[in-house]
């Protein structure tokens, strides 16, 4: 257990410095020089040199890299923009919290209801509720969650004024409004990944109900329920893959449903810096995406070897 | 025929995806008025007898935007795919065939290294950094359409070759592959005429749930102004545009071309999924999600 989770963590970390090197080296290569950016179009050769000195942009790539690796690896530092010279660290702490509470609420709810769903399709497989489970997962996979968005707000904030049409009221401002404007952000974020999760766990969950020792557990009298859940515990080892994937996935769809909603997280954050060409900024909201994407892919490679042991071993 | 695409639900798939391809390609003999027609006095007109989908607040006809938009959004999933399939499938094809060398080792843990890459993040952040006007590469200059296909395609490429390397991995041991070796084939000429049409299946499956995909990030690209670039008009543009009259009550702006989108996406995921029943029956499900 202990050495699959060195390895694990050892892939991660190659992973990260491997992409990490990628997203350096394309944010480098952009056609016009950063000083041009930020000083104006009619700047000289000698101030392009001062500004290029001043952030180290004259030193080769892999140097700025290893400077750049070394300060986000020891200090957890994103670096400052060139444009407005704040810190990153500042902007993404202002940000990020919004985004990763409606990511992480999706997340649950999505988790939640698509092991109910697909168990409830794979037991009652080729029934009433299977096939409306069927049909409500490939229209889940199938509709883009920030059209679905722009539906439910015509349909339940301008016809009807059930939810506010957009705008983020934080906690602080009291539970109920809190709740009532993450609702549809929640809800459409989590539609998508909720259906990729229901096929999943019914087919997963059909494959092990298929199996010979799944046969031998009900000839040995064990009730249907008890047989259901040694079968669940098998069946979720895929499905927690993709979980893993998803909630990595799913700071991506938040991007675009919070500009739907008005909600200034990391969306507001990445399309300002992209406004502005700032490349800095885009370069650490990324790589902040990346590092949750990395690390959630671990959590679900560790849950794994915890439901099943065998695969810790092999 | 039917049974070709996996039963009803596919071949129901494979229609709407023919449908829609010949309502890409006859767009200019279809669609009622020109897409980029600006008419002021039909400005926000709801849906009636002459424009069957409105018009938006240029008084452009929604329905003829929505048909010629189907040639941008089906072109950037479809060369997507088509580079992702050239590069991942050579690329697991190579590396499963020369099982136990060190070209194996590298390509499949470069390759499993960048799958760490959040799809839809890296496309906008990266077709931002780049920016949106037209790029010169050598002696082309490029579009912002054509660098979302490039971008996505190299996206895709880790998926689509890890895909084929577990094919190409266990069809390699086949006994057949050790037969055309004794027979004195060469393995360039074993690789591309023996083992890749056995990879093909659990390939096409994947790629057409790509495709199905590939729709739904470009049209989210788009959406936040980083696809394709208006006057030209593609489904996410349009939905961007709807988006400033969501309030004022315009809802035909924003249902038919996120109805597009959607009618494609199920096209593609139903076509996707009848085709691995047919084809790969061994695996049951193919996630496939950004």
């Amino acid at each position: 257990m202990l050495s699959l989770m060195v390895r694990r963590a050892g892939f991660s970390l190659f992973s990260l410095l491997v992409v990490s090197l990628i997203l350096f080296v394309l944010t480098r290569s952009i056609p016009e020089s950063p000083a041009r950016i930020v000083l104006g179009d009619d700047v000289t050769d000698a101030q392009i040199a001062a500004f290029d000195a001043q952030y180290g942009l004259d030193r080769p790539i892999i140097v700025q890299y290893l400077a750049w690796l070394e300060r986000l690896a020891l200090h957890g530092d994103l670096g400052q923009s060139f444009t407005t010279r704040l810190h990153m660290n500042v902007e993404v702490a202002a940000t990020l919290p919004v985004t990763l509470e409606l990511v992480t609420i999706a997340f649950i709810v999505a988790f939640l209801v698509s092991l109910t769903l697909g168990t409830l399709s794979a037991v009652f497989r080729d029934g009433p509720i299977d096939y409306a489970a069927r049909l409500l997962a490939v229209l889940g996979v199938s509709i883009p969650g920030f059209w679905l968005a722009l539906v439910l707000v015509l349909a339940f904030a301008v016809e009807r004024d059930w939810f506010p049409p957009g705008g983020f009221v934080p906690l602080s401002e009291g539970l109920e409004a809190h709740l009532m404007s993450i609702a549809l952000p929640v809800f459409c974020l989590s539609v998508f990944y909720m259906a990729v999760l229901t096929r999943m766990t019914r087919s997963a969950l059909l494959d092990v109900l298929g199996q010979d020792y799944m046969r031998t557990a009900r000839a040995s009298g064990l009730s249907r329920l008890r047989v259901l859940r040694y079968a669940l515990r098998n069946a979720l080892v895929p499905v927690v893959t993709i979980a893993g994937v998803s909630f990595g996935h799913m700071f991506g769809l938040a991007l675009i449903i919070e500009r739907v909603f008005n909600i200034g997280g990391m969306s507001r954050a990445l399309l300002t810096a992209i406004q502005q060409r700032d490349y800095a900024l885009v370069q650490a909201v990324v790589m902040v995406f990346t590092i949750i994407f990395v690390v959630a892919n671990l959590v679900a490679d560790l849950v794994n070897a915890w439901l099943n042991p065998k695969l810790a071993t092999s | 025929m039917i049974r070709a695409c996996g039963g009803i639900a596919g071949f129901l798939g494979a229609l709407i995806i023919l449908s829609l391809l010949i309502m890409a390609v006859l767009a200019p003999w279809i669609a009622p008025f020109d897409p980029l027609r600006v008419s002021i006095p039909d400005q926000l007109l709801e849906p009636d007898a002459r424009f069957l989908f409105g018009t938006d607040q240029s008084g452009r006809d929604v329905l003829s935007r929505v048909i010629w938009a189907s040639r941008s959004s089906l072109s950037v999933a479809g060369f997507a795919v088509m580079i992702g399939l050239c590069l991942g499938v050579s690329l697991g094809l190579a590396a499963g065939f020369h099982r136990g060398t060190w070209f194996e080792q590298a390509t499949m843990r470069l390759l499993d290294a960048v799958a760490a890459i959040p799809v839809l993040i890296w496309a906008i952040a990266l077709v931002g950094i780049f920016g949106i006007r037209e790029a010169r590469i050598g002696p082309f200059m490029i579009g912002n359409e054509v660098k979302l296909m490039l971008l996505l395609g190299l996206l895709y490429v880790p998926t689509l070759a890890r895909v084929t390397y577990t094919t190409a991995l266990s069809e390699s041991q086949a006994n057949y592959v050790a037969a055309r070796r004794l027979q004195g084939v060469g393995s360039v000429r074993i690789m591309l005429s023996d083992v890749l049409p056995n990879c093909l299946s659990p390939v096409i499956v994947q790629a057409t749930l790509m495709l199905a995909l590939g729709i739904i990030i470009e049209a989210s690209v788009s959406f936040v102004g980083l696809g394709v670039q208006p006057p030209t008009a593609s489904w996410g543009n349009m939905l961007a545009d709807a988006r400033n009259f969501l309030l004022s009550g315009e809802w035909w702006l924003s249902v038919f071309p996120g109805a597009a989108i959607s009618l494609t996406v199920i096209g593609f995921n139903l076509l996707g999924d009848g085709l691995r029943d047919r084809l790969d029956p061994r695996h049951n499900i193919t996630a496939v999600t950004a």
